[in-house]
């Protein structure tokens, strides 16, 4: 078919485009540095691998299930992003009027999407079958042969269920009926400036719309402030609800900031500075946060009232976590998932590097979290 | 008069690439400037620099004897820009919208040069409904009342006219006129199209490869306006004669 490669050309082009646009002594600094960073977090990753060996070797439970349901998780989730990825060019508004077939677009897609996925399935065989022999697992490549296999099944198990998902080949908001009436969030969202939060959630017109996503997580989130409340009280200790508070509070805030409007003129050609805006966006989810995290916090002040320094120092952890995503957030602003990666990514690796260099690692966390913060504010300022 | 706008010696582009360059401007109270060029002359470059959307690379604005790189919130507080129709936040109704302006510029959502504009532009049945929704030239629109809000020294609409309706164009024209005459406020309005700027404006500058190559004072506009065609003429050649050098 002639079409088959154009989401693949579509996304080369963007690449390309996007490395020209770039200033050289910026990428320079990405090579390097990045470069760097990631020989050096090989390095590190061998080395450890190298001295868990033995232990590693023979752990039944990781191999048998910890392992594959890793592969098959993240199979899924690389799937996901790179079906979606290729359903968004192969649907993209430039081509509507183009005489494609929604049959055409969804295979330029599947073409697009098992082109990416090769590769990502080579790169995940040869890094598990270099990580077997490192820690001298016997059949090393049988056991990245086998894990790309795992890795390769539930990517296109999953690129398929998002291919094949009738809902993404239309244009759904088009066809939702417009909402009436006064929106309910008003009262929340009337502080200068008005409107901010409905803009940044996408609320038609600042209605809220019910989904199933949206009451599959209230039904989580809900049970999870209710289980960690009632673990505490049965057992008389603070510690899980506080955890659970914790836990809870920073995923709320982390699934509803959104800063998409710190990159609009609307804004940046108005009469208000950065920090005002980034403050505003960060008020209603850090809101949210705050109202998950009572619950079990209360509980945890009530199971056990003399260890009331658990859920006060839970409850600062949580706003010192909030800020610096916040912080990512801001600097991610049109991509939410990957702010929550870097995020992630970013606490996995200085929790890590906690354990071999002490407290000090959370210096460059938080040098990190403000250098992020100086670029969005002149990014804001200067384009 | 005051200068509401003062640009000197403006260079500026994207990552370091030169776009415009060496710009000299100045604005009083009462001036309504037609910004000509062809397509990729630096108009739309020249109006994000002067608007703090993109970094000066040398030269200085001032809005309001505000420097915009010392002071850009309080310089910004001194013009209002009809934004470009698909950069408008579109999940937000109009009135949303309005709304989110007014509460930023401090001032009232109805602050407006004129009291029933919204009908005159017939926003009315539109208002309430997201922003999404609307065609090109509603969104134009909006776009316009957002920048009128709080009657602020310096208009500045970015080719924001040409998508408009005969009657709302002419309504916005009125408005525009009227501000300007009143010798409280100034305009910017970039176009391309030539045979309307004679009449509805008292100045005209060319932009050409990223820097001004020509300009009419209001009596040579005037002159020009006279006859049909006469004033298209003379663009035509000054664009003739810079491509030829």
């Amino acid at each position: 078919m002639r079409h088959d490669r154009l989401v693949l050309i579509l996304l080369w082009r963007e690449l390309v485009a996007g490395l020209r646009a770039t200033r050289r002594r910026d990428l320079a600094w990405i090579a390097l540095g990045g470069g760097g960073l990631l020989a050096y977090a090989i390095a590190d990753i061998v080395v450890a691998l190298h001295a868990a060996g033995p232990k590693l070797r023979h752990d039944q439970l990781l191999w048998t299930l910890g392992l594959p349901i890793t592969f098959a998780v993240l199979g899924c989730l690389a799937g996901n992003a790179m079906s979606r990825l290729c359903l968004s060019r192969a649907f993209a508004p430039f081509l509507k009027a183009l005489p494609l077939a929604s049959a055409e677009r969804r295979r330029m897609a599947e073409v697009g999407a098992f082109a990416l996925g090769l590769p990502l399935t080579l790169v995940f065989a040869t890094a598990v079958g270099f990580a077997c022999v490192v820690i001298g697992k016997p059949l090393a490549p049988a056991w990245g042969l086998g894990a790309a296999t795992l890795f390769a099944l539930s990517f296109g198990t999953a690129a398929f269920w998002r291919l094949r998902r009738p809902r993404l080949l239309v244009d759904a908001a088009a066809s939702e009926a417009t909402p009436v009436g006064r929106p309910w969030l008003r009262r929340l969202d009337r502080a200068r400036p008005s409107w901010l939060s409905s803009w940044a959630w996408k609320l038609p017109a600042g209605h809220i719309r019910a989904s199933w996503k949206l009451a599959a997580a209230s039904l989580l989130l809900g049970v999870a402030a209710i289980l960690g409340a009632w673990v505490s009280l049965a057992g008389r200790t603070a510690g899980p609800a506080a955890v659970a508070g914790l836990a809870g509070g920073i995923l709320v805030f982390m699934l509803s900031l959104r800063c998409q409007p710190l990159g609009s003129p609307v804004l940046r050609t108005a009469p208000i500075g950065f920090t005002r805006v980034w403050l505003r966006l960060v008020r209603l989810p850090l809101q949210l946060s705050l109202a998950f995290f009572l619950l079990p916090a209360g509980a945890a002040l009530a199971a056990e009232p003399s260890a009331w320094s658990v859920p006060v120092a839970s409850g600062l952890w949580l706003l010192v976590l909030n800020g610096a995503y916040a912080v990512f957030g801001a600097y991610f602003l049109n991509a939410p998932f990957v702010a929550m990666l870097s995020f992630a990514g970013a606490l996995a690796y200085a929790g890590y590097e906690t354990l071999e260099y002490g407290r000090t690692v959370l210096i460059g966390l938080a040098a990190l979290a403000f250098f992020l913060w100086h670029r969005t504010r002149q990014r804001y300022r200067n384009g | 008069m005051a200068e509401v706008l003062t640009v000197k010696e403006l260079t500026a582009g994207y990552r370091g690439r030169i776009v415009v360059r060496g710009i000299d401007l100045s604005l009083h109270r009462g001036d309504m400037v037609g910004l000509l060029g062809a397509n990729g002359s630096g108009k739309s470059t020249f109006i994000r620099a002067i608007t703090g959307q993109i970094p000066l690379i040398g030269g200085s604005v001032a809005i309001d004897d505000i420097d915009l790189a010392a002071a850009p919130e309080r310089a910004k507080a001194g013009f209002g820009l009809a934004i470009e129709p698909h950069e408008l936040p579109a999940p937000l109704s109009g009135r949303q919208y309005i709304e989110l302006v007014a509460s930023i510029r401090g001032c009232a959502p109805n602050d407006l040069p004129s009291g029933d504009l919204l009908e005159r532009l017939d926003l009315g049945r539109w208002i309430d409904r997201p922003i999404a929704e609307y065609s090109l030239g509603t969104r134009a629109k909006i776009a316009i009342v957002a920048a009128l809000l709080g009657r602020p020294p310096l208009l500045i609409f970015d080719e924001t006219l040409n998508g408009l309706d005969p009657v709302a164009a002419w309504e916005v024209k009125r408005v525009i006129t009227a501000l300007c005459a009143s010798g409280r406020h100034a305009a910017i309005v970039s176009t391309h199209v030539v045979e309307a700027v004679p009449a509805l404006c008292n100045r005209a500058v060319l932009m050409a490869e990223g820097s001004l190559s020509r300009s009419w004072d209001a009596a040579q506009l005037a002159e020009a306006g006279r006859a049909p065609g006469v004033f298209e003429e003379s663009v035509m050649r000054a664009l003739r004669m810079r491509a030829a050098a």
